[in-house]
């Protein structure tokens, strides 16, 4: 705190960069070195902000990765889960940002390599049933147009959250907030014992998404 | 020198329906013959030495070719035909010909061949040449009398030796674009390859590449601006002397040099960029994860999540809501319309009871003596209303057939009834009575 140019909680909220940041970071932003001067700010203001958003019973989360974010802990804060959809899209697109190959063109991947990537994983099958559950028949053409309408709402949604940037029909560049999908197997322990801490830690929910498939609102009322 | 029209350029291109159509040989025919050009100092090839050469490239590309000779003639042929070739001896039949490759030919194979990406050596070169032959120009601009001196001592340098020097310098760009791309894609190799071995290979790479950049962008920004300086001095001589083809000229030569420039400084952001992320997944990722063990448990959790999902939480405040201003909230008017009695009284008029009309008028006319249909028809249709006449012939057939007897002939005559109407004709029999 003493390299900070911050000397109190006043001065960092009287930044101009403030209302910009936590009006984003209350949205459920990832806020990475990409987002140059406001990552710059909350690595500046971290430790007065993480006290200021522990009273709204938040956690002011900075990763290693390179990103900040806000875990609502308790009940003051709305929060939401992601989607079925933004799940697969998010762990894709992480496996791509992990991928060497992506390393080449400085992080940029096109939607036809991820919407690729995707199938060949999952299969067309499972893919369909997994963003569709309620459905029981389909037509292929059909199920490939839903398919990739679901995928670019789930990417445009994980946009919203700075996981990643669409640059335009057909451009996507990866942040490294992606990472959080890889969350359950960075560490060498079992999945399933780290997939509980990360649970027990208010990161992720288990089971089916509430609601329908544009993301669950776990509502809350705002402070 | 003025800017050919594109749509003009383009137009004639399809016109003359222009193509180039290379196989691997020819390709390493034309190689050949550059090659040998350039060891032996020569300006042209004899016939025999271009069937030469050609075998030899058939022995490397194709060695089970029958017929080398036979293929020969028909790929210089073919050369010819795309521009490739130029017979330069114009002797025609009386001897074998003399051959020199065109400037299309020579600029595919350097394509091919050149390895001219830009170096801190050949930029100094160039700029320093360069910086001579404009302080010359400008020299000679001080100088010079009347519009022929200026277009051989300014115009013709300017357009002829600068250019050159200034495309020269753009072409060893475009190569050191080509070596960036061979770069980045080294570095993913490497990775994909050695992952955790390759860290310090890439490193070495990725700083030797940005201290190129560095150093060129450098002499770029401080010879640029030297460049665009003595031009824009040029240039002024120029306009003082009237002379509009040099001024034009020094202005075209300052916009290539300005995009030489911006060259060097999107280079290096660019570059920038590209150092930063490979830096932090050099850091974030391969460092972290030497094994490269993540990306298959990462598969796999993908592969797991639709029987076992789970879903990260995000923080999702709602928007501030914002109360409506106070006028906003006046009830809005229901929609109404001026009230009036729109219930009007009806009116009284004549009853209309046409049939029982038509059946008087039928026995009325039948009293008076008529004594066929049509005579009847245009006795009564004038009473009744012309809109109802066509439907009223039938009710007075109707009507006759009724009140009196009718006979007809086998072949019933139509008759004309009031100019617009005909009828199949009856007879009334008085003798029967009604």
């Amino acid at each position: 705190m003493t390299d900070s140019t911050f000397h109190s909680l006043e001065a960092a909220i009287a930044d101009e960069h403030f209302p910009e940041v936590d009006l984003v970071l209350r949205r459920g932003r990832h806020i990475g070195r990409d987002d140059g001067t406001a990552y710059d700010y909350l690595v500046d203001a971290q430790a007065l902000l993480e006290g200021f958003y522990a009273r709204f019973g938040c956690e002011l989360v900075q990763r290693s990765d390179g990103y900040f974010y806000l875990l609502p802990a308790g009940d003051r804060l709305g929060r939401r889960q992601l989607s079925a959809g933004e799940m697969l899209v998010g762990q894709t697109l992480a496996l791509l940002y992990l991928d060497p190959a992506t390393l080449q063109h400085g992080g940029l991947i096109g939607r036809e390599a991820l919407l690729q990537r995707l199938s060949g994983l999952l299969g067309t099958d499972v893919l369909v049933r997994t963003l569709s559950p309620r459905k029981r028949k389909y037509d292929e053409r059909i199920a490939a147009e839903m398919v990739r309408a679901q995928v670019g709402e789930a990417l445009r949604r994980l946009a919203d959250l700075g996981f990643v940037d669409i640059l335009d029909e057909a451009c996507l560049r990866l942040r490294p907030a992606l990472l959080r999908f890889a969350e359950p197997v960075r560490g060498l322990a079992d999945a399933n014992l780290a997939l509980e801490r990360l649970v027990a830690r208010g990161e992720v929910l288990l089971g089916e998404a509430d609601g329908d498939e544009a993301g669950a609102d776990d509502e809350e009322p705002g402070p | 020198m003025t800017s050919p029209d594109p749509s003009r350029v383009i137009a004639s291109l399809a016109r003359d329906q222009v193509n180039l159509d290379l196989k691997t040989v020819d390709l390493c025919f034309l190689a050949g013959l550059y090659m040998r050009a350039d060891k032996a100092a020569l300006a042209s090839f004899e016939e025999d030495v271009l069937v030469d050469m050609f075998e030899q490239v058939c022995d490397v590309v194709d060695p089970a070719a029958e017929n080398p000779r036979k293929r020969a003639t028909h790929a210089i042929q073919r050369l010819r035909e795309q521009r490739m070739l130029a017979r330069v001896d114009g002797a025609g039949l009386v001897r074998a010909g003399e051959y020199a490759l065109t400037r299309l030919a020579a600029a595919v194979v350097e394509y091919f061949l050149a390895d001219e990406a830009l170096t801190r050596e050949s930029l100094t070169l160039l700029t320093g040449t360069l910086r001579a032959q404009l302080a010359e120009i400008l020299a000679a601009a001080k100088k010079v009398e009347g519009g022929e001196a200026w277009h051989t001592r300014v115009s013709g340098p300017l357009r002829v030796t600068v250019a050159d020097l200034v495309s020269g310098i753009e072409r060893r760009q475009r190569g050191l674009d080509a070596q960036q791309e061979e770069v980045q894609a080294e570095i993913a190799t490497l990775l994909s390859v050695d992952w955790f071995s390759a860290v310090d290979r890439c490193q070495a790479l990725l700083d030797t590449t940005t201290s190129t950049l560095r150093e060129l962008n450098e002499i770029l920004l401080r010879d640029t601006h030297h460049f665009v300086a003595l031009l824009q001095e040029i240039q002024t001589l120029a306009a003082a002397a009237s002379n509009a083809d040099a001024e034009a000229t020094v202005q075209r030569v300052i916009e290539h040099v300005d995009r030489i420039a911006a060259w060097g400084g999107a280079r290096q952001r660019s570059w920038s960029e590209y150092y930063q992320y490979v830096h932090r997944y050099l850091r974030d990722v391969v460092r972290l994860d030497p094994d490269r063990a993540l990306s298959q448990r990462l598969r796999d959790q993908l592969a797991g999540w639709p029987p076992r999902p789970f879903h990260l939480l995000v923080a999702h405040a709602p928007s501030i809501r914002l109360l409506r201003q106070l006028e906003a909230r006046v009830e809005r008017p229901p929609v109404t319309r001026p009230r009036a009695d729109r219930e009007a009284n009806p009116e009284w008029v004549e009853a209309e009871n046409l049939l029982a009309d038509i059946e008087a008028l039928v026995r009325q006319v039948l009293d008076q003596g008529a004594g066929t249909l049509a005579e009847v028809t245009s006795r009564v249709l004038p009473i009744v209303p012309e809109p109802v006449r066509y439907a009223a012939t039938g009710r007075i057939a109707d009507a006759l057939a009724r009140r009196a007897p009718v006979w007809s002939e086998r072949e019933r005559p139509w008759v004309p009834v009031l100019e617009t109407l005909e009828v199949e004709d009856w007879a009334v029999d008085r003798g029967g009575g009604s």
